[in-house]
């Protein structure tokens, strides 16, 4: 097989959702034109809701009910996938092209081990010719080639005793059990942590090379296709307005619009202009927690088990940490997935029963998490969000009915004005905004208490690189304006580096590192520092 | 550009929830017409006994005919319809009041306040529902508040388990630590930031329990221990009829008809709630 052919070729793809009230609506996807080269890794960037993952469900066949294609051609290794039958098309599925999702945790089914699993993606293409014996062959060698040493242990695990990066690679095992000829990866790495995607993004080259297949990736994240994929086109609503070698895109990009992607994604602090406040350390610290040490409990299963040995104690997952936090400082709180950073805030905002004290000055702490999914309730408008949040502070006012009405509704206006949304969205429910809007409703949520101390759990890990840009020049601007301290749990080193002074390294349970960022990110002592770094710079370059 | 039309696959899709709806709620209408007109008058007294028409044959002046004593069987359908939803609608608010009660605390507090709760809904369920409410009218007496109170006792454990399921998965969810970590009260978190969020899954319940609730309320008026004579229910109805089954059939038809009519609307809203919310349930 010769390269530079096309095994797809979308042509002129236009897509829409037409419903009973609107027949001709705003296509999704508009006069979509290209076409992937036998042995690619193609990248797809852009951000939420600009069509790229429309663009792979419609390759794959897998479109929602309501889509339809108005206009337009697909074509795989010759063949127009969009005159085909429907089940000649299922077939292809798995066989001819495979697909990745972005959630690895519910991708696998709990009840089956990850070997019974990869077994059915074998006897669901009714490969009848294949023995039990060469089917368990089969994958153990896939299941190796992946990277797993202990194949055999493995095959009879279930998903939830795996880690994310493990089960994402059980499922690119399963799809490249079947060696497709094409590869669709939906953000198969934005759920995972920097050490875990370098990994995985080594993996998928590894195997486009040894397998021979073509890849098409696809992210919101820019600097993420660095060094991985060989050619990348940029979507913006439902169009793809810019492509060319990857090297070419991330050095000088041609179209303003990719250029606005890149300081995003690079957070360029000139152009975003992120100011974090200085901090005064002499001052007593707004936070202060000694030696925390906190756990889950073993559960009933486990602890009438008898062979427990040394795991018959409870586990504990956080051990003798300490930690400050001063006034007007961001504080970076960096680990891998694991390092129980997750488990150590619920500890300090007092979710969790832990040894130790903490002690917080500060009227009310407030707190983001990392869903911007779940962290509004759904029943309620964001109005009656901020009301309640002002509610819970206890903060009471003096006046008439009317009076404090007015006072409140200035104060919910004004602190959402200062998170970057208007009065229209006063009335919205959670379902009509956007991830990055969700989160800023919740920081306005925590505003409107005026905490002197804001803890934030990964708030950026589920948001496309503008968003988080977007969220991280609020978040320094409430830093310096107002001068509330932040407490910032990400994976991101990037972030980090940007907007905060002083950082804290963890690993497995403990604190490894601490110091100020230029230090510990200049001249890492710890081994889980070092490897945190190593993975950034192999994403973002540097 | 070439244009192509394209007919979609067919696939089996589940109908618009609206057929579900017009169907359900022109079954519903019928029932619900005649009680309300009921309440105003009714085309002769229900009880009025009339010797010189027994067992007339559906004609103009009796509709519906009329039974053994010479009533008019279109007053007593009427006069029934207004029982059966009385009782229905009542029995309903009452366990929907206690299972809520009980359900959300237990699941948001989990542990004893769960069990205790849970073992006694659990021991309620133990026993069939029907006999559960036989015996509590046995003892007590049959009269239709206390037809009204057994059936929302025996019905509560159900919506009791609708309720703890749902606040056990919501509580996790990151709204409701934002506002334990805001300080809100448990109470106001139960109430305004869980609740609201629990009415998806409770509104078919409480439709199938309206439902249900009929076919307990007329079971028991069939075997004497439900709405008492000369008081009209179709149960009753339909019991007082078995024994002129072969000579008058429209004494069975009718009171049958408007039970079916109430039941079967009722479970073609819960399926076009069910469909509409599964729908809405998408992010």
């Amino acid at each position: 097989m010769t390269r530079h052919i096309h095994i797809v070729k979308v042509h002129l793809l236009t897509l829409a959702f037409p419903t009973g009230k609107d027949p001709d609506p705003k296509p999704v996807l508009d006069d979509v034109d290209f076409g992937i080269r036998d042995g690619e890794i193609l990248g797809l960037i852009g951000n939420s809701g600009s069509g790229k993952t429309m663009t792979s469900l419609a390759i794959a066949g897998l479109l929602p009910e309501a889509a339809s294609i108005t206009s337009g051609s697909i074509k795989f290794a010759g063949k127009d996938l969009l005159e085909m039958d429907p089940k000649e098309r299922r077939a292809m599925l798995g066989r001819d092209i495979g697909m990745i999702f972005q959630e690895p945790s519910t991708a696998l089914d709990p009840l089956m081990t990850c070997g019974k699993q990869l077994e059915e993606v074998l006897t669901a293409h009714k490969d009848l010719k294949m023995t039990p014996e060469e089917r368990h062959k089969a994958i153990m060698d896939m299941l190796e080639t992946v990277g797993f040493d202990n194949a055999e242990e493995l095959f009879s695990r279930y998903p939830h005793q795996l880690s994310g990066g493990q089960r994402q690679r059980v499922l690119i095992a399963g799809a490249a059990l079947l060696k497709p000829r094409l590869l669709i990866c939906d953000e198969p790495t934005s759920s995972l942590d920097t050490v875990t995607t370098v990994s995985i993004l080594a993996l998928l080259k590894d195997l486009c090379h040894k397998l021979h297949i073509t890849i098409l990736f696809i992210s919101h994240d820019l600097s993420a296709v660095r060094g991985f994929c060989d050619r990348v086109m940029v979507m913006k609503d439902g169009r793809i307005i810019d492509r060319d070698t990857a090297s070419d895109i991330l050095t000088n990009p041609r179209n303003s619009y990719t250029a606005e992607l890149l300081t995003n994604a690079r957070l360029d602090t000139r152009i975003l202009g992120f100011e974090p406040a200085t901090v005064d350390y002499s001052r007593s610290p707004v936070l202060t927690a000694k030696g925390i040490t906190a756990g889950y409990k073993r559960s009933l299963f486990e602890r009438v088990k008898k062979n427990g040995g040394d795991e018959a104690e409870d586990k504990n997952v956080l051990h003798d940490v300490s930690l400050e936090v001063f006034p007007n400082e961001i504080l970076g709180l960096i680990g891998g997935s694991g390092s129980g950073k997750t488990t150590l805030i619920r500890s300090l905002l007092g979710l969790l029963p832990h040894e130790g004290t903490v002690n917080i000055r500060s009227s009310s702490t407030g707190a983001i998490f990392q869903d911007p999914v779940s962290c509004l309730n759904p029943a309620h408008t964001v109005k009656w969000h901020l009301t309640e949040a002002l509610r819970a502070s206890g903060k009471k006012t003096a006046g008439t009915l009317k009076e404090r009405r007015e006072r409140t509704y200035a104060r919910i206006t004004g602190v959402l004005e200062e998170c970057g949304l208007g009065e229209e969205y006063l009335l919205r429910r959670p379902n009509e905004l956007s991830g990055g809007q969700r989160q800023r409703v919740a920081i306005a949520m925590c505003l409107i208490q005026e905490p002197s101390l804001i803890i934030a759990d990964e708030p950026f890990s589920s948001l496309d690189a503008s968003s988080s840009a977007e969220l991280l020049k609020i978040m320094t601007d409430i830093n310096r304006e107002r001068n509330t301290a932040f407490l910032l749990i990400t994976h991101n080193i990037h972030i980090v580096r940007k907007i905060a002074p002083r950082v804290i390294v963890m690993s497995n349970g403990r604190i490894c590192e601490e110091g100020t960022t230029a230090e510990v990110l200049g001249n890492p002592r710890s081994e889980a520092a070092a490897a945190l770094l190593e993975a950034e710079r192999l994403i973002h370059g540097n | 550009m070439q244009q192509i039309k394209r007919t979609k696959p067919k696939t089996y899709r589940s109908p618009d929830a609206s057929i579900f709806y017009s169907v359900g709620i022109v079954l519903l209408a019928f029932v619900v017409l005649t009680f309300i007109v009921s309440l105003f008058a009714t085309p002769y007294s229900p009880d009025a006994t009339d010797a010189a028409s027994k067992l007339l044959a559906p004609c103009p002046a009796h509709p519906f005919g009329t039974d053994n004593f010479g009533r008019d069987v279109l007053s007593r359908v009427m006069s029934a319809s207004k029982y059966t939803i009385f009782i229905s609608v009542a029995g309903v608010a009452i366990s929907l009041i206690l299972g809520t009660v009980s359900g959300i605390p237990a699941g948001y507090f989990g542990g004893l306040a769960d069990r205790g709760i849970m073992l006694l809904g659990n021991s309620i369920m133990c026993f069939p529902g029907i006999l559960l409410a036989l015996v509590a009218v046995a003892v007590f007496g049959a009269s239709v508040t206390n037809v009204i109170w057994a059936l929302g006792l025996v019905f509560a454990p159900t919506f009791a388990r609708v309720c703890r399921v749902g606040t056990m998965e919501i509580k996790e969810l990151d709204y409701i630590t934002h506002a334990r970590v805001m300080g809100v009260k448990p109470l106001r978190i139960m109430t305004l930031h869980i609740f609201p969020n629990l009415v998806p899954q409770l509104l078919p319940a409480t439709v199938i329990g309206l439902a249900n609730m009929t076919l307990f309320e007329s079971g028991m008026s069939y075997l004497g221990l439900g709405v008492q004579p000369p008081d009209a229910s179709f149960g009753k109805m339909l019991s007082d009829a078995q024994a002129y089954i072969r000579v008058a059939p429209w004494l069975i038809v009718f009171p049958a008809m408007m039970l079916v009519f109430y039941i079967l609307g009722l479970y073609f809203i819960s399926e076009g709630l069910r469909v509409t919310l599964s729908k809405g349930g998408k992010r």
